[in-house]
């Protein structure tokens, strides 16, 4: 990509995140009111990360698709930076590092350091010299997004009891892979292209 | 037939999830208090001696359905809801993250 686009993408990705902040520091929002807005923001560009790579199985390689998967990368490593703000969020909260440790066991919060970290090996080796390097393992290691993305949703469910939002989220990811499965079948596309 | 990694990282996934949901479910999204017409509810600025007399520091206050929400911190530091009745303002239930540390006896909304 190049690098004016680039520069572009990542303001817009970051836009978000400078309100959250902006609505913290003028005293707006406490930092238990931006638990909601910066995690879900993480879930969604998860989920937009997630997406084309079963779509582009699916339908074939289209110019929107290719678009799609070139940007892939960059909104991996912004969800897992809204994860960091999350996180950020948390201790301003907490304001104790002990009552943070405290609260470790209760599985609401676990669920949400386990995402985290699952998050933070992807987005460590988001590079292009780390993928050139792991070769065929980078793959692998990017798949540990996928518990990532259940541990958050069931990190949320835990803490709010409430099914909808979390599932409207799961939902799209649900049907792109059904579709990667029944449409793949139908053409035999041995190897994926996403 | 073998099965790619992916499928055991999402076997991982579905294990963790099995396990979290495997924890007793416990709704702080409706609760329900019956505190019938807010006209005869009593002023929520009420609560703020009650959370003083808990020893919490207030962090912010709402109507929730039809009952008081709380949000303070302990004074160990714990993180809680809490949610009141609005007319006796007895405190009915607390949760911590999502678990329930307290029920007043005889609640169940």
């Amino acid at each position: 990509m190049k690098g004016s686009r680039r520069i572009l993408l990542w303001l817009v990705l970051a836009l978000p995140a400078a309100l959250m902040v902006g609505r913290f520091v003028s005293g707006e929002a406490l930092a238990m009111d931006l638990y909601h807005p910066s995690g879900e923001m993480s879930v969604r560009l998860m989920v937009l990360a997630l997406l084309p790579g079963p779509l582009a199985d699916a339908f074939g390689p289209n110019r929107f698709l290719r678009a799609w998967l070139a940007i892939r990368r960059n909104l991996g490593v912004a969800a897992f930076g809204y994860a960091v703000l999350h996180l950020a969020i948390y201790a301003f909260d907490m304001q104790q590092l002990s009552a943070m440790l405290a609260e470790l066991p209760i599985p609401g919060i676990w669920t949400g350091w386990f995402a985290l970290l699952a998050m933070a090996i992807p987005a460590a080796i988001s590079f292009d010299a780390a993928m050139r390097r792991l070769g065929r393992r980078w793959k692998t290691l990017q798949r540990l997004v996928y518990p990532a993305a259940l541990l958050s949703l069931v990190h949320w469910l835990l803490l709010d009891w409430a099914w909808g939002p979390a599932l409207v989220h799961l939902a799209p990811l649900v049907i792109a892979w059904l579709l990667r499965f029944t449409m793949r079948r139908g053409r035999f596309v041995s190897r994926s292209i996403a | 037939m073998t099965f790619p990694r992916s499928a055991r990282f999402c076997a991982l996934g579905l294990a963790a999830l099995a396990l979290g949901l495997g924890a007793p479910a416990q709704a702080d999204g409706d609760v329900t208090c019956n505190a019938g017409p807010q006209s005869g509810w009593a002023k929520m600025s009420k609560l703020k001696k009650k959370a003083w007399l808990e020893e919490w520091k207030l962090l912010k206050m709402q109507v929730e359905g039809d009952c008081y929400e709380v949000y303070a911190r302990t004074k160990e530091g714990q993180s809680i809801e809490a949610f009141f009745h609005p007319v006796t303002l007895k405190k009915l239930v607390v949760f911590r993250r999502g678990q329930e540390i307290y029920r007043a006896e005889g609640f169940t909304g």
